[in-house]
């Protein structure tokens, strides 16, 4: 793994809250493997979480959310590399900051309709309809704060990019075998 | 609802918009998303933006897609383990006298590790990190050694569990348990192929086959076979308890997770470094996969808006392919895309367009899912872009020309393999229908 160059001031606290926001993502999978373990095994002793599956839900979309902006920054959201690896230069730079804007519009205005969900369900108090009746705003927290964190490091990307630096999200092409295989385990296929 | 002329242009914009932003680099599940939003522009009037946030929220937080991480995870926390080094030693002993002999390792230890793997390229790089250097010392030839682990590597994602079956099931909105149960035997069945396969060039070439190992007493090879105990106790603490209906497949996850973690103690290489990367690591692969998804919801539900996917399978039905027909253009499509996107985005952009298509030409959609975890696995093993194939270049040193000409005939043999679902569907359905009689 490169290590990045250390940002200070507002970069550092973005990369600071990226990172922390990943660990949060990886503390939830740890809480969804404990709940389920606990489902699984109470289930044969008699020992009943109460509305432990809407726990378990709200725990994976917490997951999937909050680690966004890190596993973008890291380089390992997927795109198709087939034509715009061989660019370089100007063109390059054109196509990424295209990209990069694109992708700008797209979790901005995500991120807009996902705070107006979560106003709606504090606005008229939506509760869920497990056993434990929660405010459904609480878990949606997590759901909106991961897109925003994602919004905000895209805008902090094409800024970087516009500046003429590159990409933190860019990284070398693997040398090693262990690198291959890291790479190839994180397309998931 | 769009009609007719305007529909069919519409759709072959849409198609030209999405193939036009994948082609110029961007993120993949953007590009979904910009082309869900121009669809539903076209059609005019529908909330785009409340559509996005409640679909997205409403598919994300679900109890049953929380398996994806945790067999993501079982796949990060045993590719650290010695695994790989006590399946050969455990399975080589028995497989002296059979033509082909040590080569069966490569199909054998994959169609283990791939039934507590989710993940075709950990499992390609878990059994070759011992069975390629073992083979070569011992003068096996290693074009035949590279392909048939290559080919192997892809059973990962065919016999369950399997990332790539969770994606499809979500996707297409089956039960993921019975995908996971029609995957084991046709998973047996391209390990008789490939097996098949290697015994028979055993047997034509003899002159490149190395001399005979030394015999060991039964007793050496009983003992030797003691290695295989941790994979077999995990492998039947995941299936009994899915079979038998004890769990559900996300229970069914976290106690694979748990059997893993005590096998890679019991290993000593578990510590505080390795666990905590394991963990980050299957973040990041989770929420790659969950934001595409994400945007693919979207997108499928643009499409139902517009109408692109039912006026598709009309015509489609329309032109009278009949069955075969419409499996072999599909194969076709799928070996094209194949050669561009990896395996997650095939099926994700695939799925709102031709699924319709499918349902209507009669197929099942858990027979489909197998079909289309076959041709993922194919896009695995062929050039520019198979992810097996870069695992399997960079392990052995070889070029890229090498590997890809040493995995064709095993491409071939997936090939077989989906002509014979699609003449014996019964392989892929007799066990779900078995365990689930309606």
């Amino acid at each position: 793994m490169q290590t990045a160059v250390r940002r200070k001031g507002l970069g550092g606290l973005l990369d600071a809250l990226y990172l922390w926001a990943g660990y949060g993502a990886g503390l939830f999978l740890i809480i969804i493997f404990l709940l389920m373990m606990a489902l699984s095994a109470g289930r044969e002793f008699g020992l009943n979480i109460p509305s432990g599956d809407d726990f378990a839900a709200w725990s994976m979309a917490a997951m999937a959310f909050l680690g966004l902006a890190h596993t973008f920054k890291h380089g390992e959201m997927i795109r198709v590399g087939l034509l715009i690896d061989k660019l370089g230069g100007r063109v390059r730079w054109v196509f990424e900051v295209a990209s990069l804007s694109l992708g700008l519009f797209f979790t901005g205005y995500f991120t807009w309709y996902a705070v107006r969900l979560m106003y709606d369900s504090w606005r008229l108090n939506d509760m869920s309809q497990g056993v434990v009746p929660v405010p459904l705003w609480i878990p949606q927290l997590a759901f909106v704060a991961g897109i925003a964190l994602l919004t905000v490091a895209f805008l902090d990307e094409l800024i970087r990019v516009l500046s003429g630096k590159k990409p933190t999200y860019e990284r070398e092409a693997p040398t090693t075998a262990e690198e291959v295989i890291e790479r190839a385990m994180e397309s998931a296929v | 609802m769009l009609t007719g002329f305007e529909l069919l242009e519409i759709a072959a914009l849409l198609f030209a918009v999405l193939a036009g932003l994948l082609a110029g680099g961007v993120w993949i599940a953007i590009a979904l998303m910009a082309v869900g939003w121009l669809g539903m522009l076209f059609v005019g009037g529908v909330p785009a933006g409340q559509v996005l946030a409640t679909i997205v929220w409403g598919g994300a937080a679900s109890w049953e897609l929380a398996a994806l991480p945790l067999f993501i995870w079982m796949g990060e926390i045993l590719y650290r383990t010695k695994l790989s080094e006590e399946m050969f030693r455990g399975l080589a002993p028995w497989l002296g006298r059979i033509p082909g002999r040590l080569m069966h390792v490569n199909v054998l230890a994959s169609g283990l590790f791939g039934s507590v793997s989710g993940s075709s390229a950990a499992t390609t790089a878990t059994v070759a990190k011992i069975a390629l250097p073992e083979l070569k010392k011992r003068g096996y030839d290693e074009m035949l050694a590279l392909g048939s682990l290559a080919g192997a590597g892809t059973l990962g994602i065919l016999i369950p569990p399997s990332i790539t079956m969770v994606v499809y099931a979500v996707a297409a909105n089956v039960s993921i348990i019975q995908l996971f149960l029609a995957g084991f035997l046709p998973g047996f069945l391209v390990m008789a192929l490939y097996s098949g396969y290697i015994a028979v060039w055993s047997i034509l070439n003899k002159d490149k086959m190395p001399p005979p190992e030394p015999r060991m007493s039964f007793r050496e090879k009983l003992k030797e076979s003691t290695n295989l105990i941790p994979l077999s106790l995990l492998i039947l603490l995941v299936f009994v308890t899915l079979i038998l209906g004890w769990a559900t497949a996300t229970e069914c996850a976290a106690w694979g997770v748990l059997g893993s973690l005590i096998i890679a103690w019991w290993n000593g290489v578990l510590n505080p470094k390795s666990f905590w990367d394991s963990v980050m690591g299957t973040t990041r692969v989770t929420c790659m996969i969950m934001l595409i998804l994400a945007g693919a919801a979207f997108m499928s539900k643009s499409m139902a808006y517009t109408g692109i996917p039912l006026a598709l399978a009309s015509w489609v039905d329309s032109l009278g392919l009949g069955q075969f027909g419409l499996i072999s253009a599909l194969t076709v499509m799928y070996i094209i895309l194949g050669t561009a996107l990896d395996g997650i985005s095939m099926i994700v952009l695939t799925t709102a367009v031709v699924l319709p298509m499918v349902q209507k030409a009669g197929f099942d959609l858990v027979w489909f899912g197998i079909f289309v975890v076959l041709m993922v696995e194919m896009a695995e093993v062929s050039p520019p872009v198979g992810f097996n194939l870069f695992v399997l270049q960079t392990m052995s040193g070889k070029d890229s020309n090498t590997v890809a000409r040493a995995s064709l005939p095993f491409f071939f043999l997936l090939v077989v393999a989906v002509a014979l679902i699609t003449l014996f569907p019964q392989i892929v359905m007799i066990l779900p229908k078995l365990v689930f009689p309606d």
